[in-house]
């Protein structure tokens, strides 16, 4: 009789998802790319002076929050088309990457505009007139002084963000993306839903030894821009 | 007349702080402004060089006059070209070394070659007695060591006035001194300064010039010995009653 735990197939389905962690990382990483772009525009909303852009920020990043991956998922999936269909354009031959991509961007978004805020908020605003008083212009003083210390402070919740994103981003297969949780599923529809423990543990441990990578890569990137936080103990 | 300011007007929502301060600073004058806290000294320093806008009032500063309300940005520029600025709490940039921090406006702010301006932030640095500590981050150095380099920051920039906003009063008592010396030390120099400071050894043995400032008005200014022997208004007398020890007026 067949074992009910079988290890060979983790070990043989490791290769087998291994290509698909492009498709998890592609995606994962424009989320990122395009989130952080649309997080800085939110944060400069809530920093500046407009009362109605900080209204429409604040609401965003509210909204954003309080609404589950998955819901938010399903909405730009079946919304976006909908949307688009009512003005003649048909997206049904689109990608579905594109939708995870723009619901994960928009989330990102709303989670990275208050890490920026907070950072940029946690330098004190004295360094900044010290800086126009030597002569320097205030964009020199934001590039050369403020943003490269907040850059510092965002750096732990950037990257725990991202490691959120990341695992979150395993609800696209809801969709139909096949990515490596895409493809475990797959495999184990494959294997007549059984064996479904090992795949999902061989899944488990490449989501592992990735979220390891990311947490070293930025505990890496503090200590190189930590110029000036580390005190240096002498003897 | 170096720098001649005229009727400085300024509120905060309804409260005014400034009520129409006047001020002339002669080249080489070491000025020392007294006054309770709250009385706006903060707020006139700041209003000179335009970390705060005037709602009113005049400068004239060397060639460049302007109104301090409606000052372009090349005027305001300007003026902050001449001007350097001591802050109460170092404000210091985190990010960069003690003599960085010193050579960024010279090499940024006034374009000059980084090399050249290496050598003016050592000397500047070597001046305020910190020769040791060039590569120093500010988080290593103490509230005193930072202050210096505060003032070695401005001193370098070569300014026609150097502004304080009580540079010692953030720091532990037994590091007053050392700031105090480097700011004596710069005075006997022919630096033109303009001081807020709750230090009367320092007003009384620096300052050739004294103003009592209270409730957003000068009330009495004169030279030292004018206004800690023979203060003429009440409320100068009261002040310094109240910071004075009680046998000092008899040392003056
Ligand atoms: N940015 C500001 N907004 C509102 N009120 C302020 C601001 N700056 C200073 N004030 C007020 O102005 C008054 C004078 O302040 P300040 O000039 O700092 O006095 P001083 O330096 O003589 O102690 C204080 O009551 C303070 O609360
Ligand atoms: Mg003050």
């Amino acid at each position: 009789m067949e074992k009910y735990f079988d290890v060979s197939y983790i070990v043989e389905s490791v290769p087998m998802l291994i290509p698909f962690l492009k498709v998890t990382l592609m995606v994962a990483g424009l989320s990122v790319l395009f989130g952080t772009i649309l997080g800085f525009i939110l944060a400069a909303m809530k920093i500046g002076n407009s009362k109605i852009a900080k209204k429409i920020a604040y609401g965003y990043t509210t909204i954003l929050r309080c609404t589950p991956s998955i819901v938010l998922l399903f909405l730009t999936y079946y919304g976006i088309p909908a949307i688009a269909d009512n003005f003649g354009v048909n997206l049904n031959d689109i990608d579905k990457a594109v939708f995870v991509v723009i619901t994960f961007s928009l989330q990102f978004a709303a989670v990275m505009s208050e890490v920026i805020r907070t950072s940029y908020e946690s330098i004190d605003r004295g360094q900044f007139e010290a800086a126009v008083c030597v002569g320097l212009s205030n964009t020199q003083a934001y590039w050369r002084i403020i943003l490269p210390q907040a850059f510092v402070v965002a750096l732990p919740n950037f990257g725990n963000s991202l490691l959120e994103l990341m695992k979150e981003g395993a609800l696209a297969y809801t969709i139909g993306l096949i990515d490596i949780m895409g493809k475990a599923e797959l495999i184990i529809a494959g294997n007549y839903n059984t064996h479904a423990l090992e795949i999902y543990l061989a899944l488990a441990v490449i989501y592992w030894i990735l979220s390891i990578a990311i947490e070293q890569l930025f505990l890496k990137l503090e200590k190189v821009f930590s110029k000036g936080k580390q005190v240096i103990t002498t003897t | 007349m170096m720098l001649e300011i005229t009727n400085i007007h300024k509120s905060f929502g309804e409260n005014e702080i400034l009520k129409g301060v006047d001020l002339k600073i002669e080249k080489g004058d070491v000025v020392v402004i007294l006054g309770p806290s709250g009385s706006g000294k903060t707020t006139l320093l700041r209003c000179i060089n335009f970390l705060e806008k005037a709602d009113q009032g005049h400068a004239i500063f060397g060639d460049i006059d302007v109104n301090l309300k409606t000052a372009s940005k090349k005027a305001i520029h300007g003026i902050r070209q001449k001007i350097a600025f001591v802050f109460q709490n170092y404000n210091l940039f985190n990010n960069k070394t003690a003599l960085e921090n010193v050579t960024e406006g010279l090499v940024i702010g006034r374009k000059i070659a980084k090399a050249e301006a290496n050598e003016i932030g050592k000397k500047a640095l070597d001046k305020v007695g910190l020769s040791e500590k060039y590569n120093a981050y500010p988080i290593e150095l103490s509230g005193g060591q930072q202050q210096r380099v505060g003032i070695a920051r401005a001193v370098a920039l070569n300014p026609d006035i150097i502004l304080f906003d009580e540079p010692t009063s953030a720091l532990d008592p037994e590091l007053v001194g050392e700031v105090l010396t480097v700011m004596k030390q710069i005075a006997k120099e022919g630096t033109t300064m303009l001081v807020v400071t709750h230090e009367m050894s320092f007003a009384k043995d620096v300052a050739n010039r004294v103003i009592f400032m209270d409730a957003g008005v000068v009330v009495e200014e004169g030279s030292p010995k004018d206004i800690f022997v023979k203060p003429k208004e009440e409320r100068t007398r009261k002040f310094l009653k109240r910071v004075l020890p009680e046998d000092y007026i008899f040392y003056i």
